[in-house]
């Protein structure tokens, strides 16, 4: 159908694992993350034109988690580039074992023997860093290349890393090139810190992902945090849903109410109240100014029965 | 999902297999028309896209568009807009007339909303599109250099005191040329990138080990890297409110010249809100840059809500990482509306991500200057310089102060004898013939500003 279009094997078991939206999102729910109808188009499209998926939404919304369980649906494994400030190909793709190189140098000079420019550097001594093994991963399903928080690398990264990705290959000097036979299944998340570059935006799917509604909560923290009981989970994600409503610097995300009826949880409280939440604001707020705001409001407003 | 009123909707679902290319042409055209960014490419995509979704209701047709043609959270209003236009709202909440829905319900992004504001004013497309009215722009440049034949040096010596707030419309012209003459560099920061150096702290083992093999597998000359520096990234943030209207174009010019300095700067302008600037100034024209930008921001003239501005800047940019080591410049006169306690509280914030904060203040230029308005008091404890910028040379202290490098200025004579004051700022201090007159406790409290080194110096 289109140049870009993964053919043989590999395509095949996709098809066959993800024929269409409905069965995406059901697998997804089987591995305890629910998405919603844009996700799971987003999601599935990604899949099979095959398109890298941009994922962006406020912090704790579940980003990084989407490309995780999508992993575990293709039963592939997920390899993770966590970028930062500062990243290079080195940290990102690949490096030479320099010490250990030295030290064969030392050993085979010890013992009379020459080492070659070929052995030294071989795959033996090669350090494959996540893109690399992205790239080299054997199949039979292309593996998920999950790239963190991509607004936190520079633009130089950026323009290599889309490069890198189009060509779907790297040559390495002393090597040769590396072409990969599965072209991994590519996630990127961002928070927005900054604007990426148009072209990146232009050869991604884009799914913005927003808050969940309150029911859509409570089902979300409740497969997270097992053996929690269902009106804890309702009060929570209810008060979890005033505080991001509120004037919070930092309006807590998913990871939080799941943080918070953890603790909750593991704390005994059945019912959700000023005290218990008081004792507990720490695992949902986690700025100073925000907890006074809530405070100063009345924790009783979190609470069933308050307003 | 059922759709009981479709008035307007083009094309039925039923039909989409058959109407396939049209379908596409029609959404993309009228995406672009709304401002998205359509490329053929997209549009392949989209096609692509719907081989493999049967839309076999409006609502999965909606998402498999939306995945395909947005591609920031900003223009989804405007895509919602034209999707319901084209495809009637069967039930998605608000009515919208499709005619309205298209021109009047736009994104809040700024840069589509402001292009289609000056098109319509019949003065610039987008940029990009080659303009058949290039030749009467040029023409349009050409008549004001009429006006200014010649940049004497005493014309420009006059303009360079001259306030901003009396400038002729051609010595705006004029000025803009002055501004981007100036350097606007941030200091430098250790970045976490090496690259190789003679005299750099780490060893490079790649090139040591390259070279060890030419000497037989003996590291004799250790090869060297250090870390690499990069520029900070510079935040303007600029009150275009009533007060600052003498000021506003001017600055506005200086804000283009800014964030034409670099792919590290960003620009805001606030009144009553704050707008994102950045992308509609990225221009190689500046007229064109500056028309944007005026009609991106809706609020010109009118109050000023510096707090509000500031919160709104901290929450939605500066705590994601925009202003984490910053150098973050205000220019405003400090004349608040809303509560002085927000605006304390939300620069005590910035000055918390910020490697520094810069206010200038055009006020500040006129003589008996004191501080006296209430949002002005507040900000002060966090800034760690005030200057006065209301005409060209005292810009050019604004982009000194902004590239002063707190501690690189060991060792060069006139900077210490710059910050031999005893004020802690007075390298920030105002230009000459201007005062400024500070309440006794409310001096800057920040001590970046006043290395410990000076007094090392003296001695």
């Amino acid at each position: 159908m289109s140049p870009r279009e993964v053919t043989g094997e590999a395509a095949g078991e996709i098809r066959q694992l993800v024929p269409d939206i409905e069965t995406l999102a059901r697998r997804m729910a089987d591995v305890d993350y629910l998405v919603d109808e844009g996700l799971a188009t987003s999601m599935f499209l990604s899949l099979r034109l095959p398109q890298p998926l941009l994922l962006e939404g406020e912090a704790g919304v579940g980003k990084t988690e989407a490309g995780k369980s999508l992993a575990l649906v293709l039963d592939t494994p997920l390899i993770r580039l966590q970028c930062y400030d500062g990243i290079d190909a080195a940290e990102a793709l690949y490096e030479w074992n320099y010490p250990r190189q030295l030290l064969s140098i030392r050993l085979a000079d010890s013992r009379g023997e020459t080492l070659g420019e070929e052995e030294l550097f071989g795959p033996n001594y090669l350090i494959r860093r996540p893109l690399l093994r992205a790239l080299e991963h054997p199949g039979p399903r292309p593996a998920v290349l999950l790239v963190d928080e991509i607004d936190r690398a520079d633009d130089d990264f950026e323009a290599f890393l889309l490069e890198l990705l189009a060509e779907a290959s790297v040559t390495i000097p002393e090597l040769g090139t590396i072409r990969a036979t599965h072209p991994p299944i590519i996630v990127l998340t961002s928070n927005r810190t900054r604007d990426l570059h148009d072209a990146v935006k232009r050869r991604c799917l884009y799914h913005w992902i927003p808050y969940p509604t309150p029911e859509r909560e409570v089902e979300i923290v409740r497969r997270r945090v097992k053996g929690s009981s269902e009106t804890l989970a309702v009060q929570v994600a209810n008060a979890v849903s005033r505080m991001r409503d509120s004037d919070v610097q930092k309006p807590p995300g998913i990871a939080e109410s799941i943080d918070w009826l953890a603790a909750l949880s593991l704390l005994g409280v059945e019912r959700l109240d000023a005290a218990a939440v008081d004792l507990t604001l720490g695992s949902v707020l986690k700025y100073g100014e925000d907890q006074e705001v809530i405070r100063a409001a009345g924790l009783e407003q979190l609470v069933p029965g308050g307003d | 999902m059922t759709d009981a009123r479709e008035p307007d909707a083009v094309f039925g679902v039923e039909t989409i297999d058959l109407d396939l290319p049209l379908l596409v042409g029609a959404l993309s055209r009228r995406l672009h028309e709304a401002g998205l960014r359509i490329t053929p490419a997209r549009a392949a995509d989209f096609a692509r896209a719907l081989t493999l979704v049967r839309p076999i209701a409006r609502r999965r047709l909606y998402w498999t568009a939306r995945s395909v043609f947005v591609s920031d959270p900003v223009q989804v209003n405007a895509f919602d807009a034209v999707f319901v236009s084209v495809f009637g709202n069967g039930g998605r909440g608000e009515e919208l007339e499709p005619e309205d829905a298209r021109t009047v319900a736009s994104a809040p992004d700024h840069r589509p909303e402001s292009e289609r504001n000056v098109a319509r004013g019949g003065s610039e497309p987008p940029d990009g599109v080659p303009s058949p009215r290039t030749g009467e722009r040029d023409a349009e440049e050409d008549q004001a250099e009429v006006e200014v034949p010649l940049a004497l040096a005493s014309d420009e010596e006059r303009l360079r005191s001259r306030s901003f707030d009396a400038l002729e419309p051609h010595e705006l012209a004029e000025l803009y040329r002055l501004m981007s003459r100036l350097e606007l560099a941030t200091p430098r920061r250790l970045t976490r990138r090496y690259e190789k150096g003679r005299h750099g702290e780490h060893i490079d083992l790649r090139r040591t080990l390259r070279a060890s093999l030419r000497t037989g597998g003996d590291p004799i000359r250790l090869a060297r890297r250090h870390r690499r520096v990069a520029r900070r990234r510079l935040v303007m943030l600029c009150d275009i409110s009533g007060s600052m209207e003498p000021y506003a174009r001017a600055y506005l010019q200086f804000l283009t010249c800014a964030a034409g300095s670099g792919p590290n700067a960003e620009a805001f302008v606030f009144a009553t809100r704050l707008t994102r600037l950045t992308r509609a100034l990225a221009s190689r024209s500046p007229e064109r840059a500056i028309q944007r930008a005026a009609a991106a921001a809706p609020d010109w003239s009118s109050g000023t809500r510096i707090g509000d501005a500031l919160k709104e800047f901290n929450d939605r940019h500066g705590r994601r990482g925009m202003a984490r080591g910053a150098v973050i410049v205000i220019l405003s006169d400090g004349w608040e509306r809303g509560d002085p306690m927000l605006v304390g509280r939300e620069m005590e914030r910035l000055a918390r991500l910020a490697h520094r904060i810069v206010w200038v203040n055009p006020r500040v230029g006129a003589g008996g200057f004191s501080v006296q308005s209430g949002g002005m008091l507040a900000a002060l404890p966090h800034c760690d310089a005030l200057v006065s910028g209301h005409n060209f040379q005292a810009l050019t202290e604004v982009a000194d102060v902004i590239g002063q490098e707190l501690r690189s200025r060991r060792g060069s004579p006139a900077a210490a004898v710059e910050a031999d004051g005893e004020e802690p700022w007075a390298s920030a201090t105002p230009v000459q013939g201007s005062s400024v007159a500070m309440p006794s406790g409310h001096g800057p409290s920040r001590g970046r500003t006043t290395p410990g080194w000076v007094t090392d110096d003296a001695e």
